[in-house]
Formats: C-alpha cells, sequence, structure tokens
C-alpha cells in the first residue's frame, strides 16, 4: 500500500470502528471495557516476557483512568485502543521495498523466490525457478480474473491448506502480470524469518489470532473494507485458517467475506466510478501438505475440544521446507492452482465484460440488490444473508475445481477398507491400534482403486471434480505406485508402504488426513461413516 | 416503471392465488392477478367471476387481472406467486426475464418438483436472479379465504424484509400472517401435508371414522417431521400452521381437493379416471412421487408415504395398503424422531 493511502486508511479505520462501537453510551462502556479485560487477559499469560509486563501495566494504567472518566474521555481512550490496533494490524511500511515490489514486480519476486523465501533454498536445485514454473499449473478462468483486476477490485479467496499457499497465491500473481494483493497474515507469518520481510512490504497486514477483543476483529475486517475501497485488490483465505482436517473448507468466515459487499455499496453511495468488487475464487491443491502432520493432529485434538494455535509447525522450520519442496520437484509431483470463474458479492457469476449472471445465464442489475428505496443503502440483516449467498457460491466453486491426485484417491480407498474391517471401532481407536488388520490384500487394492477412480471420473465428466492426469490416465498399478512414492519421501514416518503383497497402514493420521479430501463426493464405498 | 405503482403481484390465477388476491383487494391494497390465458384475464376484469377456479364466488370489483407479465412484474415490488408446483419453473423461467435483484419472491405452492426433489424456493432462485425469496404456507383452504373466515398462516424467509413486508400487506384483514425464518420446514410442511390428506381421504372414503383419521395425522406428522428434518428444516416449524395446522384443516374438510380425491380412492375408483375429471392439479399426487424416492434415497422409513406411493402407482387396492400399515411392527411413538 501507498504510504499516503495508508495514513488514510488507519484513519479511516480508526473513525469507523470508534464510532460504531459507541453509538451510545452503554455501547462505549462496554466496548472499552471488554476490550480491556480481553487485552489484559491475554497480556496475563505473556507475563514472564518484560514486553508483555509492560504492556500489561500500561492496560492496567488505562483501565484506571477508563473507571473515572466521562463518557467523552472514555470515547478518547476507545479511540486510543482502536488507534494502537490499526496501527499494529498495518504494520510498518517502507515505500522503498514497495516500489521496488510493484513497479519492478519481476525484480522482486527474484528477490523473493532466491533471496529471502524458502524459494531460495531451490538455488541449491539446478534451475530451481524453472522447475517451479514447470510443476506449479495454473489453470481454469485466469483471463477472466485478469479482466476482473483490470475492471475493479477483486478480492480472491483461495482454499487453504499450508503457509506454502501464500507463497503460491502470490507467485501465481506474478505469473499472471497481476500487481500484490493486501492480504491479513497471522503473526507468527512475520516472525517468520524466511518470509516476513516481504510480508510488510507488499502489503499483508497484520492479523494477531491471540486477540479476542471484539473491537480488534472489527478493525482487521475495516482494514479490509477500507482498502478495497480504494481498490487494492486483497486476498482473503475465506475459511480463516489452514484446514486442519485436510478436507476441502465448506463453511467460511462470513466477517472478512461481508467486506466485499460492503466496499461495493460504500463505492456506489460515494459515486465512485470503479464502485465494483468481483470475488475470485480459487484452489490451491497439492499431492502432499507440508504441514499435513501437524494439522491432522490439531484437528484430531479440536474434535477432543483442545485446539490451540499453532505457532511452530513444519511451516518455521527451513530445513523442512526445503526437503518438501526438493521432494516435490524430485517426484515431478505438480501443484495445481485452478482459477474459478469471478462472482459479485451476491453469489452470481460475472462474465468477461463484467456483467453479473443469473443461473440461466441472463444479465442481472447488480446495484438493484442494495437499494433501500431508490438510493443503494445498507440493511445488515440483508446483507449477512447476501454474504451467505456468497458463501455458498464460493463453496461450490471449490468442490467444482478441487484436483485430486492419487494419494487421495489411494488414502480413501485403504481408510474405507480399514473402517470396513473393523466396523465396531470408533475413531480414535482404529487411528491408535490400527484395529485388526495391520495390512491390506494388493489385489483389493487395486480392484478399489479401479472402482472409485471409475466413479471419479465421471464425477469429472460431469463437471463435478478435477483430477490430475495421472489419476484420471494412469493404470491402478501406476496410481497405486505414484501415491506411495509421495507417501514415503516427506513425512516422518511413511503413511503406507508395500510389503510385497500387502499394503501397510503405518500413519492413519495421516491417511485420514489425505482422504478427507474426498469426503462427502459420494464416492464407494457408501455408508461408512467417517 | 417505477416499482411503487402496486403493493403486490400475484402471479397465478388459480383458487387460493385468486382468493389471495381477493383477500388484498378487499384490504385496500394495490393489487394485480396474472393469469396466462387473455379470456381468463377478462372473466375476472369484465365479470368479477374465475369460474373454473373459484365457481360460484364473486370477485371484488377493484381487482384487476393482466395477461402482461413484464409490465405488471416492473410495477410490483413483492410477487406472490401461487402457480401449480408442476407449472412453477415454466412461470418462473418466465419471470427471470423481468425480476430484478431487489424484487421480493413469496411462493404460496405446496409441492415438491419431481424428478429433482427441490423445492419451490430453489426452483425460484435457480430460475430467477431474486434472492429475497419466502414461502407462505398453512391452512389456507381457498373457498374459505373467499368467504372471509378467520385464518392463519405462515410466511418464512431468511430475509426479514420479506416477512415483514409480506406481514404488513396482510395487516388488518382476516388472514393472519406469522413470521418465521424456516423456509425449508414451511415448504416441507405445505408439500407433504398434502400426501396426508390423500390418506385421510382414503380411510375416509373406506368407511373408518375419527380414531383412523387421527392416526393417520398423529403418524403423519411424525413422518413430516422425519423427513423436513433429514432435508435440514427446524423440527419445531412441524407445531406450526405450517405443520400441523395445514395438516389439520386438509385432513379433517371436505373441501381439500387432495381429501376429496383420497376418498374416491379409498372407494375404489382409478386414480386416472379421477385426475381426469379434475380441472386443477392435485399436488398430494406429485408430491409421492417425489418424496417416496428421495426418503428412499434417504434411508428413511415412512411407511404412510410407502403405503401411498403403492397406492397411486404400483397398482396396490386400498385394502392391500391398509394391512401393510397395520402389519408394521409398533415400537416407542417418539423413538424415530430426532430434534435438531
Amino acid at each position: 500500500m501507498r504510504a499516503k493511502d495508508r495514513e488514510r486508511v488507519l484513519a479511516e479505520v480508526v473513525q469507523r470502528v470508534t464510532e460504531r462501537a459507541s453509538a451510545t453510551p452503554q455501547q462505549l462502556e462496554q466496548s472499552l471495557f471488554d476490550t480491556l479485560y480481553e487485552e489484559r487477559r491475554r497480556l496475563e499469560a505473556e507475563r514472564h516476557r518484560r514486553s508483555g509486563r509492560a504492556a500489561l501495566a500500561a492496560y492496567e494504567r488505562v483501565q484506571a483512568r477508563a473507571l473515572k472518566a466521562g463518557p467523552e474521555e472514555q470515547r478518547a481512550l476507545l479511540r486510543e485502543l482502536v488507534g494502537g490496533f490499526a496501527a499494529e494490524v498495518a504494520g510498518h511500511f517502507d515505500e522503498r521495498i514497495y516500489h521496488l515490489t510493484t513497479k519492478a514486480v519481476p525484480a522482486a519476486l527474484t528477490l523473493l523466490f532466491n533471496a529471502v523465501s524458502p524459494l531460495r533454498l531451490l538455488q541449491q536445485i539446478p534451475s530451481g525457478l524453472s522447475r517451479l514454473d514447470d510443476q506449479l499449473e495454473i489453470s481454469g478462468e485466469t483471463e477472466a480474473f485478469k479482466q476482473a483486476v483490470a475492471r475493479g477490485t477483486v478480492v480472491l479467496v483461495p482454499t487453504h491448506a499450508s503457509h506454502m499457499d501464500s507463497i503460491l497465491a502470490g507467485y501465481m500473481l506474478y505469473r499472471l502480470g497481476l500487481p500484490p494483493f493486501v492480504y491479513g497474515a497471522g503473526l507468527n507469518l512475520f516472525h517468520n524469518r524466511l518470509i516476513g520481510f516481504f510480508m510488510h512490504n507488499l502489503g499483508a497486514y497484520k492479523v494477531d489470532r491471540k486477540k479476542k477483543a471484539a473491537i480488534y476483529k472489527e478493525v482487521l475486517k475495516t482494514y479490509a473494507g477500507v482498502t478495497l475501497e480504494l481498490g487494492y485488490h486483497n486476498l482473503f483465505f475465506p475459511g480463516g485458517t489452514r484446514s486442519r482436517s485436510g478436507a476441502v473448507e465448506s463453511r467460511l468466515k462470513l466477517g472478512l467475506l461481508g467486506m466485499g459487499l460492503d466496499a461495493y455499496v460504500r463505492s456506489l453511495r460515494a459515486g465512485n466510478p470503479r464502485p465494483d468488487v468481483v470475488v475470485v475464487p480459487c484452489t490451491i491443491n497439492y499431492q502432499l501438505v507440508l504441514e499435513a502432520e501437524t494439522l491432522i493432529d490439531d484437528h484430531l485434538k479440536e474434535v477432543g475440544k483442545s485446539r490451540y494455535i499453532i505457532e511452530d509447525d513444519e511451516f518455521s522450520r527451513p530445513r523442512r521446507v526445503f526437503e518438501f519442496v526438493s521432494r516435490l520437484f524430485e517426484l515431478q509431483s505438480r501443484i495445481h492452482i485452478r482459477v474459478s470463474r469471478p462472482l459479485d458479492p451476491f453469489g452470481n457469476q460475472v462474465d468477461d465484460q463484467g456483467r453479473s449472471l443469473d443461473a440461466r445465464g441472463r444479465a442481472v442489475d447488480r446495484r438493484r440488490y442494495v437499494l433501500v428505496g431508490e438510493e443503494p443503502g445498507f440493511d445488515a440483516q440483508r446483507d449477512q444473508e447476501y454474504t451467505r449467498e456468497l458463501a455458498r457460491a464460493i463453496v461450490e466453486a471449490f468442490r467444482r475445481d478441487t484436483v485430486f491426485g492419487s494419494v487421495h484417491l489411494v488414502a480413501w480407498v485403504v481408510f474405507r477398507w480399514l473402517q470396513e474391517q473393523n466396523p465396531g471401532l470408533d475413531l480414535y481407536r482404529l487411528l491408535r491400534t490400527g484395529g485388526a488388520e495391520p495390512s491390506m490384500p494388493l489385489l483389493e487394492a487395486y480392484r478399489r482403486i479401479e472402482r472409485v477412480r471409475e466413479a471419479m471420473r465421471q464425477e469429472e465428466a460431469a463437471g463435478r471434480m478435477r483430477l490430475d492426469a495421472t489419476l484420471r490416465d494412469g493404470d491402478s498399478v501406476q496410481l497405486l505406485a505414484d501415491a506411495l512414492a509421495h507417501l514415503r519421501v516427506f513425512h516422518v514416518t511413511p503413511a503406507l508402504e508395500r510389503r510385497g503383497d500387502r499394503l501397510l497402514h503405518v500413519d492413519r493420521n495421516l491417511l485420514l488426513y489425505y482422504q478427507n479430501r474426498l469426503a462427502d463426493r459420494g464416492l464407494p464405498p457408501q455408508g461408512v461413516p467417517a | 416503471m417505477s416499482r411503487d405503482r402496486l403493493d403486490a403481484l400475484v402471479v397465478g390465477g388459480g383458487a387460493f392465488g385468486t382468493a389471495l388476491a381477493s383477500q388484498l383487494v378487499r384490504l385496500g391494497r394495490r393489487v394485480a392477478l396474472w393469469v396466462r390465458r387473455p379470456e381468463q384475464a377478462e372473466e375476472v376484469n369484465r365479470r368479477q367471476r374465475n369460474e373454473r377456479y373459484l365457481p360460484g364466488h364473486e370477485l371484488p370489483a377493484g381487482l384487476r387481472a393482466t395477461n402482461e407479465l413484464p409490465a405488471a412484474v416492473g410495477g410490483a415490488p413483492l410477487l406472490l406467486v401461487a402457480v401449480p408446483s408442476r407449472e412453477l419453473r415454466g412461470v418462473a423461467r418466465q419471470l427471470g426475464d423481468c425480476v430484478e435483484g431487489d424484487h421480493l419472491l413469496v411462493h404460496v405452492v405446496k409441492g415438491i418438483e419431481r424428478v429433482s426433489y427441490k423445492r419451490m424456493s430453489q426452483v425460484l432462485r435457480e430460475e430467477t436472479c431474486a434472492l429475497k425469496i419466502g414461502a407462505l404456507s398453512g391452512p389456507n383452504l381457498a373457498p374459505e379465504l373467499m368467504a372471509g373466515h378467520p385464518a392463519g398462516a405462515q410466511v418464512a424467509s431468511r430475509f426479514q424484509e420479506v416477512v415483514q413486508r409480506t406481514q404488513s400487506l396482510f395487516q388488518g384483514g382476516r388472514l393472519r400472517v406469522y413470521g418465521g425464518a424456516d423456509v425449508i420446514g414451511t415448504e416441507v410442511g405445505g408439500a407433504f401435508k398434502n400426501i396426508i390428506a390423500l390418506a385421510a381421504g382414503v380411510a375416509d372414503g373406506m368407511g373408518f371414522g375419527d380414531n383412523t383419521r387421527s392416526l393417520l395425522v398423529t403418524r403423519g406428522l411424525g413422518e413430516m417431521a422425519r423427513y423436513g428434518v433429514a432435508v435440514g428444516a427446524d423440527v419445531f416449524t412441524f407445531g406450526g400452521l405450517a405443520g400441523i395446522g395445514d395438516l389439520m384443516a386438509t385432513c379433517s374438510s371436505r373441501l381439500s381437493r387432495n381429501h376429496q380425491v383420497g376418498e374416491r380412492l379409498g372407494r375404489g375408483e382409478r386414480l386416472e379416471a379421477i385426475l381426469a375429471s379434475l380441472p386443477h392439479v392435485v399436488e398430494g399426487v406429485t408430491t409421492t412421487q417425489a418424496v417416496h424416492p428421495q426418503a428412499e434415497s434417504l434411508g428413511l422409513e415412512l411407511p404412510i408415504v410407502r403405503a401411498m406411493h403403492g397406492l397411486l402407482f404400483e397398482g396396490w387396492s386400498p385394502g392391500d395398503a391398509l394391512e401393510r400399515l397395520m402389519a408394521l411392527p409398533v415400537g416407542g411413538e417418539l423413538s424415530s424422531l430426532r430434534y435438531r
């Protein structure tokens, strides 16, 4: 973001959030004391750090003042708190770097990929970047995406499986010749020495998931909204966080997603000549996920209600990232980014001329959705429902455009077979013990692979999913070999191993993780609970 | 064209659409009635009659009918869609040419689309650009509405604006419209009760009394709720006007078309002959055709639906259907109903 815009954005954010939070004296008091309470609670846990103690002391001073203050002073204190959050979210900004990265994108990306990012490590592999070019396949509605960027403001909404996603999404923008997008990244990524530097300077803003105050979340949302109004394209991960289970997101966070509509209505009201906000879903598909082990562990803990915030995973260990990338290259494993048709903020598809279309392909005047009387306006309940419609359309796009590989199919086949063999065993015991059968007969695996693959081909023919080339065209022997090779090379324990004419299931958590991507697809065998 | 020329447009000049439009005109609302055939529009406008669907009833003088859809749609902010379920997709596609994003669409169609198993609001969503869609349903027999008897209904929509605008449209009249958000439950209740009404009619036709009807209505309500919850409804909706309310009226009233058809079936007449003798659609027949296979695919046990499907489409006699129902094992009364 340009420096002058940063000041404007900050001022707008502080103004809007403070105004909304202090509409009545009761609201003002509640917002102020809730924020102080949440922040003090968070900082209590940071007492062991000097910075934590200092911040806590500062909040206690504000609390003491707030207790004695009248409405005017309380409002000033709230504004201060909001201002603090907003400045922190917007981060430090170095305009020189911004110009370097936007005016000379290729140079900046060379820097990003060869100097600072995990991909610097690719230098150790001959012709690293060109191999990334070969192995990253970008397909789908890329032209429509570019036109949407040229015509209005775009929110890119990818699926989220790995921290690698941000790098790959950034790289996709570069490959398509598009400018960097504003992007909310977890604080842990800013602390990550590999990409933190660029996070600061490529339009990324900070999201601290430990901050629970409602006002803080308002600041984040408003920040995204104001940048959209100023014409900055945004990237949201609409699932909110990386998919823990391995499944493609089917429930999206509506709060941030709704900011596209908010920006559209505000732009219409302000007479902005380019008011349109277009949402572009895309799926990022890997055969292997760098952080799979940590994510599925967290998923299982969440199901058991002891979820935590992952601060230290595979992504924070450069050597693991390097191993991961080089193994993928050795296997010539393709990463697919598939761009879906752009949507308007109401979930309608948008054509190449920028017109919204109904399900029958007829042009729709989208401005009419937001009329209040004769003029565009807000209606919180209506707008929430519109955002639900948008979320539904994104989820559908994710489903249609998810690309499956051999690992997903083989994990599905083996895990379902395991469940069939152990009908009385609950999921946790099955994962821990593996049940009665330590291995699956190879011939049975081939037979099932063929059957499920046929069902997947039919799904693809009906436009309901996508298959990568090996999965679509390889025979079942090649398919299984490809999946085993992937599962063997990177994870600490191979999820699955071949021993003679048997398949040994070694890490069932990983099998669960990879097969979850195929859940709810109506594939055989039916009737086995996940 | 200004959206304010009319308060509402009723789309469909069958018995229910005409009765609703008449109610609204009597309340002083600016309402037009869209009918497909020009001669029907002429009959309404010149003679204040709709003899085919409401024989013997005089319509209010202020009720204007039209067969010009785009002009009527352009002048109304709210459309009340009242066409038979099997015609809805075609009419909705026509509406799709002229409906815009600020239109409110409320349908009063009690059916489920055959083959696709889609609810009527889903059909409207697919065929138009409208998002603000709702469903109005309840015990609303058209002749009683025409006679001005007090009645109630529920309008459900995820958009509060739809609920509030519909409620204020009917405000002050004899039809009390309650609000809700459970569109699925409201639609399922309205459609499903037709099957049970057919079954209650069959029992009456076979000469059984009030005990049998109550048994069918109560167990039918359970099947309705089981099916509804399986497709995403809120179970409590079935305790309201769109559930038990509609079921009571339609299963006990001789005015109900589904009940009438069931009664003739119970007396041993053949379905084809009955349908050929009627001017209007019998929603219970198409709803049974839609619900039975869907229930099977969902693994739901719905014995009354099963029996009605056998009777309507598989050559079962009323006696066969009864014997099969009576031979089923009895379990706990509420054991098959899962709440939420």
